[in-house]
């Protein structure tokens, strides 16, 4: 399993974090399992299908949560491997699909061990009688307990003995809980992914949720390793934004340089905006709304950040990704002669007068910035 | 998927929309006119999120405290300014859910608290008690901050640091620009 991290996550483009893609991540996943074809699925020769269709759920069921727009689900299935994925939060998600593939197995497995039950004497296994008709239920979060046990069963005679059925699986619970194991699904997860979707229901029964060693198996330390991993997972991205984080190891001190970023982005924007107030003698934006609703939708895409403002009147018409155009000051003179000026608008960035121009000086210079920019 | 240009656009479309609210107002002195500025940046910012993110509204409902704040947010988000009064009221719903929450985990905490004994767990209870008041710095700057729980304080602040962001590149380019534009004006004179 841990060979399996080092393989995945490119750091973090800044700008690909825009969209809290969750989606991309799943396109992670996707590509985790296949390499593992030969170790796990091969062996369970498993629904690695039905394993995405389940992650494929669940992390959605997260995008609810997540600050992003509702259009945006759409647009990330067009959204190319190309695209500069998330850094894969190292822990519960990357051994998710092998422990569904897992899960599958052993629930299929479960159903074949409690006929296997019936028919013999071995009347002893309540466990799984009991937790067979859970079948369609979302995982439960008071049996956790129990089901951390009965779900252990399967999965270990699974993982020792795939094609024989577990004669004495009770036996075997107690020492399975004592076993290392790695925790592999968040309980939360997986309880949202079930409710989110009955189908995941029918697919898959429970999720298992392994026990690390010596730690306690109830539900509340289960739903509190969950929302850990889920604000660790969310450190990650933070960490990956703000710059300089990546070195750091330890929450305080990321912490402390993320409150350290967020202010002096603050005291920037104060700063610019006693800029531009000390700039303009009088705020005087002469824009009726057309021309407002042009400018921004010429607004460049591949908008850079300004490093440094050359010549603005370099002439580079329309819409090329050109900085220098963008920045481009647009002095407009007052009403009447914006709507001639329309056209050129397509090559300016802002709209907006300076009070010092009057009159004849607007002209002046919207017919120079006229003759520079003209196309 | 929100690209940064398009979250630029935005911010750029309902600044301008601010600013032309500063126009109609009288003379200012320079620290006025910042301040008029700033404040028309943050509703036109917190506006480009359309009130799907928590400091977005806390931004909004704290800006039309003020007069001068009220004005900013009619002006950009007019139709949906009563909209985002029926946000601000899930805010209310939110902020008592959270507020019952919090009692009840402090409740809790009380139930089990025990004093570490051995070095380590009080090495634990040390960083727990650093990154608690982290958290707390972290939510005083977050607008909005204090009503959120660890995970969405997080997610809130990813998002407010991209949204800053752009501000300030907006920001940055529109000064460079005029400043341009003023020194090309010197210039011909």
């Amino acid at each position: 399993m841990e060979p399996r991290s080092s393989t995945i996550g490119p750091s973090l483009d800044p700008n690909a974090l825009d969209s809290f893609q969750f989606n991309e991540e799943i396109q992670q996943l996707m590509t985790v399992p296949q390499e593992n074809a030969s170790s796990f699925t091969a062996l369970l020769e498993l629904p690695a299908p039905q394993a995405m269709e389940l992650l494929h759920h669940s992390p959605e069921s997260n995008d609810s949560a997540a600050p992003a727009p509702a259009h945006s689900n759409s647009h990330t299935v067009t959204v190319d491997a190309h695209h500069t994925p998330y850094h894969f939060p190292v822990g519960a998600n990357l051994t998710f699909p092998s422990n569904i593939a897992l899960i599958e197995r052993a629930a299929r497995f479960s159903v074949f061990a409690e006929n296997i039950n019936n028919t013999t004497t071995d009347k002893s296994n309540h466990n799984n009688n009991n937790h067979s008709p859970e079948t369609t239920e979302s995982v439960p979060s008071n049996s956790s307990g129990n089901l951390g046990k009965v779900k252990n069963e399967p999965a270990e005679s699974d993982s020792n003995k795939p094609n024989s059925p577990p004669p004495a699986e009770n036996k075997r619970s107690v020492k399975r809980k004592e076993r290392e194991k790695k925790v592999k699904v968040t309980t939360k997860k997986s309880k949202s992914g079930a409710n989110e979707s009955s189908e995941d229901a029918e697919k898959l029964p429970y999720v298992h949720v392994r026990a690390r060693r010596g730690q306690a198996t109830d539900s509340h330390s289960l739903a509190e390793r969950a929302r850990r991993e889920k604000i660790n997972a969310r450190m990650k991205l933070l960490q990956e934004l703000v710059p300089g984080c990546n070195k750091i190891s330890g929450t305080a001190l990321v912490l402390d340089e993320i409150i350290n970023h967020v202010q002096s982005l603050q005291r920037q924007v104060e700063f610019l905006s006693m800029r531009l107030a000390a700039v303009n003698p009088r705020i005087d934006v002469n824009l009726d709304s057309t021309l407002a609703v042009e400018v921004s939708t010429l607004y460049i895409s591949s908008f850079h950040p300004i490093q440094q403002v050359a010549f603005p009147w370099v002439v580079d018409p329309l819409m090329d990704s050109n900085l220098s155009n963008m920045v481009m000051p647009l002095m407009w003179p007052g009403g009447s002669s914006q709507s001639k000026q329309t056209t050129i608008s397509t090559a300016m960035a802002f709209g907006c007068t300076s009070s010092a121009c009057l009159g004849q000086e607007k002209k002046k210079a919207t017919t120079l910035l006229l003759q520079k920019t003209h196309f | 998927m929100r690209s940064p240009s398009s979250l630029r656009q935005e911010f750029l479309k309902k600044w301008i929309l601010g600013l032309q609210v500063c126009n109609s107002s009288k003379n200012m002195n320079v620290f006025e006119r910042k301040k008029a500025i700033k404040l028309s940046a943050d509703v036109a910012m917190a506006s480009a999120r359309n009130g799907k993110t928590c400091w977005s509204r806390a931004l909004i409902v704290n800006a039309s405290r003020n007069d001068n704040g009220k004005e900013f947010v009619e002006k950009i988000l007019g139709s949906d300014y009563e909209r985002q009064n029926k946000n601000s009221t899930m805010n209310r719903r939110t902020r008592c859910r959270k507020i019952l929450k919090r009692s009840c985990t402090t409740i809790r905490k009380a139930m089990k608290r025990s004093t570490p004994s051995r070095p380590k767990v009080f090495a634990f209870s040390v960083a727990k008690k650093m990154i608690k008041k982290r958290t707390q710095l972290l939510k005083s700057v977050v607008p909005g901050g204090e009503f959120m729980d660890e995970v969405s304080l997080i997610e809130e602040t990813l998002d407010y640091i991209i949204s800053l962001r752009a501000q300030i590149d907006v920001m940055k380019s529109f000064a460079n620009a005029t400043e341009i534009e003023n020194r090309k004006k010197d210039r011909q004179w």
